[in-house]
């Protein structure tokens, strides 16, 4: 396909404003929110409050709704799996779904049922196993070839922090020299949750420039993902451009923010366990493991929501119709009477339960195969071609940052060059 | 290699492994799972599944 057809984005009218450092505050910069989870886990599930307020005085658009937070795994299970009960959309109204608009996320069944299937088969293992060598391998190669021959590396500045996305662009395959833009303006529009004026404007732009992007699609269809969103029927009907649009809003944030701290988490997790880092190295059949329990020990997903469709009582704590519960998947993941020693990193513990990085349920995670293909094609990568790969000790070690999409600003290592 | 798989969420049955956390012993061939057995990801009934060459 000709890329010089690709429809132009247009990039913030203010030019001073920085997404990615009000990102930060948006999460925040809280070194270790985990002692606090395990005190209130301790006083009982259900708590009354929000979960921001917990970390930040900076509101957001749920501060003043009668908020909610569930603390352990049992409970979260229990509410993740009732989607009768507790619902998405009069949740997510609120937040995700001001950014970008009619999405999976943002709706309840039957709506969610008949649409989520259509967008979970273009995301099934066996698609996008055959992604891993046609799209990403060449992603982490090209960045790898950054810094391979140098014997030193950010992995997060010049690495993480990029392939996912760069694997999103390749899909839409969007121009080079547009992505920056398209990054900016992903970030950009999950700022609505803060109410700043250049969250709605990102969030236009991009929708103007997803509907240009279909439409030619149409016109001369490929074997990409969008061409195949843009055609694909159920029922003999086509998907309605407004969820299609609003799909593809939500897949930088959905599919890039949360692969990119997720392997973060992994490397962080390895290399500061060089005992572990070694296991894997030497038998690349513990990849999985070593993924699941990233997820399980610095989920990048901490926090979600649900809407309390009618009065229920949760853990002895009745809740009103309407209440917003903040899900603390990041509590279940490190719930004791769960996981023995929650806190540490052990890609050998006994795997009998199931950790909620991915959370459960209906609205369980599409991108679960893509996510665990990138990250096991990222870390092989990275042990394949970076012989002695280390921490750098002259420089700080990673450490995980915010309350919630916790990330390292850096991870600085060394290698045999 | 084929297996069953769930349409709404992608979870894979295999038989080796069955899903003792949802009451369904390693071993168990899938005629024998219950009609009553959901996805433990998603929560999807049986009739959710399709045979896929994976
Ligand atoms: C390590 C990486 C990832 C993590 C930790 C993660 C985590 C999650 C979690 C926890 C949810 C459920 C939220 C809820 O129930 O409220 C979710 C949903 C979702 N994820 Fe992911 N995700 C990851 C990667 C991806 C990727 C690569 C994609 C790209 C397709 C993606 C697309 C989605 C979508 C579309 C939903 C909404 C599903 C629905 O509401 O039915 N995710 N993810
Ligand atoms: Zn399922």
């Amino acid at each position: 396909m000709n890329v010089m057809t690709l429809p132009r984005l247009i990039d913030l009218e203010d030019k001073t404003f920085d997404p990615f450092v009000v990102e930060k505050l948006a999460t925040g910069d809280a070194e270790d929110p985990y002692p606090l989870i395990h005190e209130l886990q301790a006083k009982g599930s259900v708590h009354k409050g929000g979960y921001r307020e917990l970390f930040t005085d900076l509101p957001d658009t749920l501060h003043a709704l009668n908020q909610y937070m569930v603390f352990n795994y049992d409970t979260l299970l229990r509410v993740l799996t009732d989607a009768e009960t507790f619902g998405n959309r009069d949740a997510f109204m609120h937040t995700l779904g001001r950014s970008f608009g009619r999405t999976v996320s943002v709706m309840d069944a039957p709506e969610h049922t008949r649409f989520r299937k259509i967008f979970q088969q273009a995301f099934l293992p066996q698609t996008v196993a055959k992604w891993g060598a046609s799209v990403v391998d060449p992603v982490v190669t090209d960045l790898m070839s950054g810094f391979i021959g140098r014997g030193e590396a950010d992995l997060v500045e010049e690495f993480t922090h990029h392939y996912p996305f760069q694997v999103i662009y390749r899909q839409l395959q969007l121009d080079r020299e547009q992505a920056p833009i398209f990054h900016k303006l992903a970030i950009a529009q999950i700022l609505t949750s803060l109410d700043l004026p250049q969250g709605f404007e990102a969030a236009a732009k991009l929708g103007v420039f997803f509907q240009a992007l279909l439409d030619q699609r149409r016109a001369e269809p490929g074997d990409d993902l969008i061409s195949h969103l843009a055609t694909v029927e159920a029922d003999g009907e086509r998907l309605p451009d407004e969820v299609l649009i609003s799909f593809l809003r939500q897949l930088m944030n959905a599919g890039g923010d949360t692969t990119y701290r997720g392997t973060s988490a992994l490397l962080t997790g390895l290399l500061m366990n060089p005992d572990q880092l070694e296991a894997v190295r030497a038998d690349r059949s513990l990849v999985p493991q070593a993924i699941d329990e990233a997820l399980r020990w610095e989920g990048p997903v901490l926090t979600t929501i649900r809407y309390v469709r009618r009065e229920v009582e949760l853990d002895g704590v009745l809740l009103p119709e309407g209440a917003i519960l903040n899900m603390i998947l990041g509590s279940a993941n490190r719930d004791p009477t769960k996981f023995k020693d929650p806190d540490r990193f052990d890609i050998f513990r006994d795997r009998t339960v199931r950790h909620l990085g991915f959370a459960s349920g209906p609205h369980v995670c599409i991108g679960q195969h893509l996510a665990r293909v990138e990250m096991t094609r990222a870390v092989n990568a990275l042990l394949d071609r970076l012989p002695n790969l280390r921490l750098d000790p002259s420089k700080p070690p990673p450490k995980l940052l915010g309350h919630k999409l916790r990330v390292p600003d850096h991870i600085y290592v060394k290698f045999d060059a | 290699m084929k297996r069953w798989m769930c349409m709404n969420c992608g979870w894979t049955y295999d038989e080796t492994l069955g899903d003792p956390a949802g009451g369904i012993a390693p071993g168990t061939p899938w005629e024998q799972i219950p009609d009553t057995w959901k996805c433990p990801d998603c929560g999807s009934p049986k009739s959710e599944f399709d045979m896929v060459e994976i």
